[in-house]
């Protein structure tokens, strides 16, 4: 991957940080500290994602995002701001953020959040309604799941579980992402309900011998059906 | 008062009246005491034949307005306007003096009388009809009786214009209170204020209401602020720990007490946001609770099953209230999350959500350690946690978040008496269904 990203970020530290997830991931990092350069900068050049501050000189990033939009900038958004409160969050969303990372955030978190959008562009193959990872297949229209042939039985949940987890295969996803894209809350419970789903999820795909879901290091699971069955 | 005022005049109108009526009342007396003198003066020269005399000149012009009788040892008339001797009359004295007089009654009519007889036992009588009297008196007390009605007719319709003026500025002072307490802080009243103590109240009311809008917006400023200095260090303090490595046990034992630091402080700005937002509308759109109600459940149950508790709902469909999801689903999640870290395997947890009338009941129950006695008043307050719970990771604002949330929401927080464990019910408004 050699997509441009662009961070607009007052925060010097910060900036350098998301730079070094971005490179780290073989990306290329623009930085903008001020929300008019910023926005001159992303109607300039065609970023993928661009990493948005909120409270910036020159103003909130998130009410910018319908200038960027009329502007022609088809980047996908991703904030990152301390206002991180779940109403400051759904109130990001709806204005039209694509994803929303409060502060302080962990370079994992957010790893795995650009490459969830960097994926994005290129997943409208996975719309099929046959998601097949080795001898794991999951039927979108019937809603089911196979492991080696046999029928596994998955709550409704579990099933837009694993199909997130089958959109971003290969990649860590985080707690939070989960309880934010499958759950669609935006608040941390304290408690890791998402791991007893997860978990439960994981027992049934082992048991009908997949070891497709891993714990990832550090905050989250990673799907890797292909690695599983080839180990 | 109206009536007042008119109790009063009644008073002064009566004392006029009782005036009026003396001073008639001399003038017949005056009027009877001088007849008499002249009958005194006739008696004097002739005695009984004089007196004949002039009572039948005088009652061959009768008028209708004296009375006048002699009669005779036997009882025959001798003179007179009438032929027999009035009942219930009986003659005091034998003068011509005008006292004693009496008044008495006859064919309607009333009399001011004086009976004498005279020496050698002639009965003597002398009356001057009182009608002109009671004519006038009449005539007064029916100019009394409407002047009274008129004034009540005439103060109550002063005082319901009154009462209406003064009822339509207090109005709108209701109106603006309603809508200030929709949260529509900016609304004014409109147009300039009067000179009077409306004006002034208005004014007062006004200025109250800038500085409750200049504090709420602070509150709220003020709120991102400390979001923006306090997390932007502690960023920069995760993002430091995020390089250390080899110690992955203490980061992570750090990165946990950092995620519960900034867990309490959002629970903090988050109870004072619903709290300055409470009661009014503002942001709330129609959610589906039962919807909400739900995936949160859903969410938790398996948590519960793991623990060992008996974990049951009870969810009607499609009931809504104008509301927060997202504040909702964390108010119900702190319930359920709070349930199932206090109960023990084998505990029950239900979940309800019913319609009540024209509120939904949403109802959460266990049957854990429930709340020491001594703590019911208080656990919604910040920070308040029972000392037997010590043990138990929280920080005390789960419950005093529940109920800003509730608050914001315009729904009831009620905790029933006399349950084993803990029950806690909250009455959500209905929404009223237009679709």
């Amino acid at each position: 991957m050699d997509e441009r990203i662009l961070i607009v970020e007052d925060d010097i530290e910060t900036a350098e940080a998301v730079r070094a997830v971005i490179e780290g991931m073989g990306c290329a990092a623009d930085h903008c500290d001020t929300l008019e350069t910023g926005i001159a900068a992303a109607l300039g050049t065609p970023y993928k994602v661009i990493v948005l501050d909120r409270m910036l000189p020159g103003g909130d990033g998130v009410e910018a995002i319908a200038r960027l939009r009329a502007g022609g900038s088809n980047a996908l958004i991703l904030v990152l701001s301390a206002l991180g409160r779940a109403a400051n969050r759904v109130e990001g969303l709806e204005k039209g953020a694509d994803d929303y990372l409060p502060k302080p955030f962990e370079p994992d978190e957010l790893r795995a959040r650009l490459r969830a959008l960097l994926r994005r562009g290129t997943m409208q193959v996975l719309d099929n309604d046959l998601l097949a990872f080795g001898d794991l297949e999951i039927r979108m229209k019937a809603r089911t799941v196979h492991v080696r042939r046999a029928y596994v039985a998955v709550s409704p949940k579990e099933f837009e579980l694993i199909t997130y987890f089958a959109r971003n295969a290969g990649q860590v996803v985080t707690r939070m992402q989960l309880l934010e894209s499958v759950w669609n809350l935006h608040f941390d419970p304290g408690t890791n309900v998402v791991d007893v789903h997860v978990g439960r999820l994981r027992r049934k795909l082992e048991e009908a011998g997949s070891a497709a879901i891993q714990t990832a290091r550090g905050e989250g699971y990673i799907f890797a059906p292909l690695a599983g069955a080839a180990g | 008062m109206a009536v007042a005022v008119a109790v009063l005049s009644l008073g002064a109108m009566g004392l006029q009246y009782r005036l009026v009526e003396a001073r008639l009342m001399d003038a017949q007396r005056s009027l009877l005491s001088a007849d008499l003198d002249g009958f005194a003066a006739l008696y004097d020269q002739r005695r009984i034949i004089a007196l004949r005399q002039a009572i039948d000149y005088r009652a061959a012009a009768a008028t209708g307005d004296e009375m006048l009788l002699l009669m005779d040892r036997q009882g025959a008339v001798l003179a007179g306007t009438r032929g027999d001797w009035p009942a219930g009359l009986t003659a005091e004295g034998e003068g011509f003096a005008v006292n004693p007089a009496r008044a008495f009654t006859e064919g309607g009519t009333r009399w001011l009388a004086v009976a004498r007889e005279l020496p050698g036992g002639f009965p003597l009588l002398v009356a001057r009809s009182l009608q002109p009297v009671d004519d006038t008196l009449g005539a007064m007390r029916r100019g009394m009786l409407g002047m009274l009605a008129a004034m009540l007719v005439a103060g109550g319709l002063v005082g319901w214009l009154a009462a209406r003026s003064v009822m339509v500025r207090i109005g709108r002072l209701n109106d603006l209170a309603d809508r200030v307490a929709e949260g529509a802080l900016d609304a004014r009243l409109p147009g300039a204020r009067t000179d009077d103590e409306f004006g002034l109240l208005e004014t007062h009311v006004h200025s109250m209401l800038d500085r409750i809008e200049t504090l709420n917006r602070a509150t709220h400023r003020l709120s991102d602020t400390i979001a923006h200095e306090l997390r932007t260090p502690l960023n920069r303090m995760l993002l430091k720990l995020s390089k250390i490595e080899d110690q992955e046990e203490v980061t992570a034992e750090l990165k946990a007490e950092m995620r519960q630091a900034i867990r309490m402080f959002d629970s903090l700005l988050d109870i004072s946001r619903a709290e300055a937002d409470a009661g009014s509308g503002g942001g709330l759109v129609p959610v589906d609770l039962s919807a909400v109600a739900r995936e949160v459940w859903d969410l938790y149950e398996p948590l519960a099953e793991d623990k060992g508790l008996d974990a049951q709902a009870v969810i009607d469909p499609d009931l809504r209230v104008l509301g927060d999801r997202n504040l909702i689903a964390q108010l119900l999640s702190n319930l359920l999350d709070n349930a199932i870290k206090y109960c023990a395997s084998g505990d029950l947890l239900t979940l309800s959500l019913t319609r009540d009338g024209d509120r939904h009941l949403m109802r959460v129950a266990d049957t854990g350690p429930g709340l020491p006695a001594d703590m019911r008043g208080e656990v919604f307050e910040r920070f308040v946690r029972a000392d037997r719970d010590r043990g138990i990771s929280g920080h005390g604002l789960g419950l005093a978040l529940v109920r800003a949330i509730a608050a914001r929401h315009g729904a009831r927080l009620v905790l029933p008496e006399g349950q084993k464990g803990l029950t806690l019910e909250i009455q959500w408004p209905r929404l009223q269904q237009s679709d």
